[in-house]
């Protein structure tokens, strides 16, 4: 990929600046209310690093919350296409993770696996704002543990 | 001779010069994203470095080695030319402000124009880059910051050109060493003057009353968009060095710049001074919403012009 990767300089600058994006893909708003309760003052991600982009193009990690709906999935696939490597994505709620209610609806492609490779899954209904941050953390032990191979 | 070259050298290169901006650059943004969060009751970056004081460069380094993204509709010369100004200008102008002592760097009669020039077109370049990269949204993003620069253009240089009339002095550090000699701190001849320059300087680095270009919650990230790897990685950086240059202006022209106090050299004077104005702003920052443009627009022309106005001619009865 990038000749550089490897230095452990590097390495310490993503494990330690990783921002999101965030990207609803049709879901109920339950799991986005819980992710921006993550990101602003009683749970604080920037404490981390993680701070929240608007766009594609700066972020480093794609938090997806919703079942992917056909209406959506091309616009998220765009979106994930405009990333800059290295990317990673996180799938919050039960909802991304497998599509969970509305796995076999007409409109409903399932959950974000169906699509692209999923780094972390955080499972809930919604998941709690200490459990998005688990999340996080557990992606960047895993980057970490990526690198070193 | 040799010698003399050679500490210039040397002084151009770390101290005060682009070594010890670029770190001055990122320490000032890690004290700007500390101060805001404790003012929004939050922690800020705290686990990178000591208190998180390597994030920007944490920031930096990530940047620098993510990959490199060129839209099939962007204009690459100007999309690569962009990130390099906005970080080359206002390193240059940092060059002919006093930091050390009496004497910036770079020193000449009229180094206060050279100034002007370069605000302008480092806004210029914001314009450029933003329309030609190809995204409608750093379109609109382009054209807001040249529509804003209509608006915070003349009382700008009003604000900036007042402190040189009574120094009678179009050099920088002639006109902060006058404030300093004479115990006549441009804050307390002319405040007026200084609130504009305030104002105009949120305006200029798109901070947040005026971070219209920039919008996140609107036009995604306004003209800086399509920027990825390297090149964000120069904007950003460009953005502290900014930040830098702005409170290193409000302290060389309104609070008499680098002066000595006693034992105390002057360097810490100014970068008390310099960290005063940075926090100021920080502060003004974070008190307010965003403006619509063209409420900045009426606004800039209804109070901050008459204002900046007023001063001058006060000024000009007075001296």
């Amino acid at each position: 990929m990038i000749p550089t990767a490897r230095l452990g300089l590097l390495r310490w600058a993503r494990r330690r600046s990783p921002w999101i994006i965030h990207f609803n893909t049709g879901g109920c708003n339950g799991c986005d209310i819980e992710l921006l309760a993550a990101l602003t003052p009683k749970y604080d991600v920037e404490r981390f690093g993680i701070l929240l982009k608007g766009s594609p193009r700066h972020a480093d990690i794609l938090a997806v919350t919703g079942p992917v709906t056909n209406q959506t999935r091309d616009r998220l696939l765009r979106i994930y296409e405009q990333m800059p490597e290295p990317k990673y994505v996180i799938a919050i709620g039960t909802c991304a993770v497998s599509g969970a209610p509305f796995w076999d609806c007409y409109n409903v492609v399932g959950g974000v696996d169906k699509l692209f490779p999923v780094d972390v899954y955080v499972p809930g209904c919604p998941p709690r704002p200490e459990a998005i941050i688990q999340g996080f953390v557990k992606l960047l032990e895993k980057m970490e543990a990526e690198e070193d191979e | 001779m040799v010698s003399e070259a050679l500490s210039f050298i040397l002084q151009l290169l770390i101290f005060p010069g682009f070594l010890f901006i670029i770190c001055l650059a990122f320490f000032s943004e890690w004290v700007l994203r500390k101060f805001v969060a404790r003012i929004q009751n939050r922690m800020g970056p705290t686990y990178t470095g000591s208190g998180g004081i390597l994030q920007p460069f944490a920031d930096f380094i990530k940047l620098l080695g993510k990959e490199d993204i060129v839209p099939a509709f962007a204009e690459r010369t100007y999309f690569t030319l962009t990130p390099l100004l906005c970080l080359t200008l206002p390193l240059t102008a940092l060059f002919i402000l006093p930091m050390t002592g009496h004497r910036a760097l770079i020193s000449f009669e009229g180094d206060l124009i050279f100034l002007a020039f370069i605000f302008t077109t480092l806004t210029i370049m914001v314009f450029l880059g933003g329309f030609l990269s190809g995204s409608v949204f750093s379109m609109v993003g382009g054209v807001r910051a040249a529509t804003q620069l209509l608006g915070y253009e003349i009382p700008f240089l009003l604000a900036l050109f007042g402190p040189a009339i009574p120094a009678s002095s179009l050099s920088i550090s002639k006109i902060s060493t006058w404030q300093a000699q004479n115990n006549a701190w441009g804050l307390w001849t002319q405040p007026i003057g200084f609130g504009v320059l305030v104002i105009c300087l949120l305006a200029e680095l798109e901070l947040l009353p005026f971070d219209i270009p920039e919008a996140e919650t609107e036009i995604v990230a306004g003209w800086n968009v399509e920027f990825t790897g390297r090149r964000l990685a120069l904007v950003r950086l460009g953005r502290d060095v900014e930040l830098v240059l702005a409170s290193t202006i409000l302290a060389d022209l309104y609070l008499g710049g680098p002066q000595q106090v006693w034992i105390i050299p002057p360097i810490i004077i100014f970068l008390a001074k310099m960290f005063a104005c940075l926090l100021l702003i920080g502060y003004l920052k974070t008190l307010f919403a965003r403006f619509r443009i063209d409420q900045v627009l009426s606004g800039m022309w209804k109070y901050v012009i008459p204002a900046a106005m007023i001063q001058f001619i006060i000024l000009k009865l007075i001296w």
